[in-house]
């Protein structure tokens, strides 16, 4: 088992008192999985991922990752094993590069492979943005571009767990579907564990998915 | 020549005059400052007035504890005033604040007045109230800037944050640009003084020493160990306050603390 959440509570105000978000979560993702969780805006989505990668703490519960309780482990060390991807891709100034490469200027990851800049425009071309340079601003680029980019500065430094914020919500169509392709490919080519978050109707094509809905601050397999 | 010319109380009213200015210019163009000129200057009067009265008393009465006591009322005054510039809910900080105040001030007060000035014994309260008064104003301003600025960035920027741990920063490595602007904000009042002295303005304590009849050349002196020592203190403090209120704007598993407003 890679990740396991067990009677996860999440209420605002950090005490059982407060306004109730995520009520007994239980919920168990395989190596290899695609879990898709689908939920309305506001219904504490995201909330299950920030908990996930300790962004949040939960009023009360357990989460395990490969059977350690994730409190055990230097947050660092988990947040570079476990990456989570906001629903807003957020850039720093700088270059395509500069914003590729920040993982790396992390001690955490500091022992990792560097990719060189041949590697990166090679994997600039598999997420469809072969016709940016690195050396561009990233700043400049569209939501969408950007979208593509944080994901893919996501995976460069080799977490074995992507958690996935509404990666599409502000995109369009076209940009969106580029998008699902690229987490697809990921997952079915490459075997990442995918944990993926939407108030779309999106429906992945893969062999692996389980989909769960968050119903009433509750997950029920959908 | 180097008689001192005593101000009397009518010359004292006199110099009113200036506040009449100043109360005038906030009518004519409409400043609404009128009544924090006034408040002001009769805090000015009455706090001064009260000071020179406890400090007449205090060096004549040359007591340890009576000083060590005069040093925490101003240490926990200037907490006090920091308190009321940084409006912070979320993060408690004014606990480190007061501790690294007390015991940075205290050890450069110490060290000034005893080591570079030498004087017997070392809590001589002539020496060791004003330079701790220097040493806790100039700071107190530089730590209220730091930790107001440390706060109002790490809210603005939580994305950015938050993007670097969710990426494997640790907490340092996630706010390390927030962190140094916000030390350097505050230095910078201090470092900029070190440049304009003797240029742009003469400081208070050397006009003083020189209004009161002391050779330019000994008030210089003095003036050079404020400045450094200003500088010293002001750059320890900052940092270990900082370094701790930033600890504490993050939680247990590194999640920062402060949410959006």
């Amino acid at each position: 088992m890679l990740l396991s959440l067990k009677d996860v509570v999440f209420s605002y105000g950090g005490s059982a008192a407060g306004p109730l978000v995520l009520e007994r979560l239980d919920l168990s993702v395989e190596k290899g999985d695609f879990i898709l969780i689908r939920g309305a805006s506001g219904s504490g989505k995201s909330t299950i991922l920030r908990l996930i990668c300790r962004l949040q703490t939960p009023t009360a519960g357990t989460i395990l990752f490969r059977g350690e309780p994730v409190v055990t482990i230097k947050p660092s060390l988990l947040r570079s094993l476990i990456c989570y991807v906001p629903q807003v891709p957020v850039m720093v100034d700088g270059s395509v590069a500069d914003n590729l490469l920040l993982p790396f200027s992390f001690e955490s990851n500091r022992s990792r492979q560097k990719p060189s800049i041949l590697q990166l425009q090679s994997m600039l071309e598999r997420f469809y943005l072969g016709d940016i340079p690195p050396e561009n601003s990233a700043q400049k680029l569209s939501v969408g571009q950007k979208q593509r980019l944080a994901l893919m500065r996501a995976l460069l430094h080799g977490p074995e767990l992507l958690l996935l914020d509404e990666p599409t919500s502000a995109l369009d169509r076209e940009s969106a579907d580029m998008v699902f392709s690229i987490i697809e490919r990921l997952n079915t080519e490459e075997g990442k564990t995918i944990v993926l978050v939407t108030h779309s109707d999106y429906s992945p094509q893969v062999p692996r998915t389980k989909r769960y809905q968050l119903l009433n601050r509750r997950l029920e397999p959908a | 020549m180097n008689e001192i010319v005593v101000i009397s109380l009518p010359q004292l009213l006199f110099a009113l005059l200036f506040i009449v200015i100043a109360q005038w210019t906030s009518l004519a163009w409409h400043l609404g400052l009128n009544r924090d000129i006034t408040v002001g200057t009769l805090r000015t009067v009455s706090q001064l007035f009260l000071m020179g009265y406890v400090l007449t008393f205090i060096f004549k009465a040359e007591s340890l504890p009576l000083t060590i006591g005069i040093f925490l009322v101003m240490v926990v005054s200037a907490v006090f005033i920091v308190k009321g510039w940084v409006k912070e809910k979320e993060v408690a900080y004014l606990a480190p604040t007061f501790l690294t105040m007390l015991c940075c001030y205290f050890v450069t007060a110490l060290f000034v007045s005893r080591a570079v000035v030498g004087v017997t014994p070392w809590w001589e309260p002539r020496y060791f109230i004003p330079t701790a008064g220097m040493v806790i104003g100039n700071s107190m301003s530089a730590l209220a800037i730091s930790i107001e600025r440390l706060f109002t960035q790490m809210r603005q920027q939580r994305e950015v944050i938050e993007m670097k741990l969710s990426l494997g920063a640790d907490y340092r490595e996630a706010s390390g640009e927030f962190f140094r602007s916000a030390v350097k904000a505050g230095m910078i009042p201090s470092i900029n003084a070190m440049m304009g002295v003797g240029l742009v303005f003469i400081p208070g304590m050397m006009s003083g020493q020189i209004l009161a009849g002391t050779d330019p050349l000994v008030a210089i002196r003095y003036q050079i160990v404020v400045m450094f020592m200003l500088v010293g203190s002001t750059a320890v403090s900052s940092i270990i306050v900082m370094l701790i209120v930033r600890r504490r704007c993050f939680g247990s598993g590194e999640e920062l603390l402060l949410t959006p407003r």
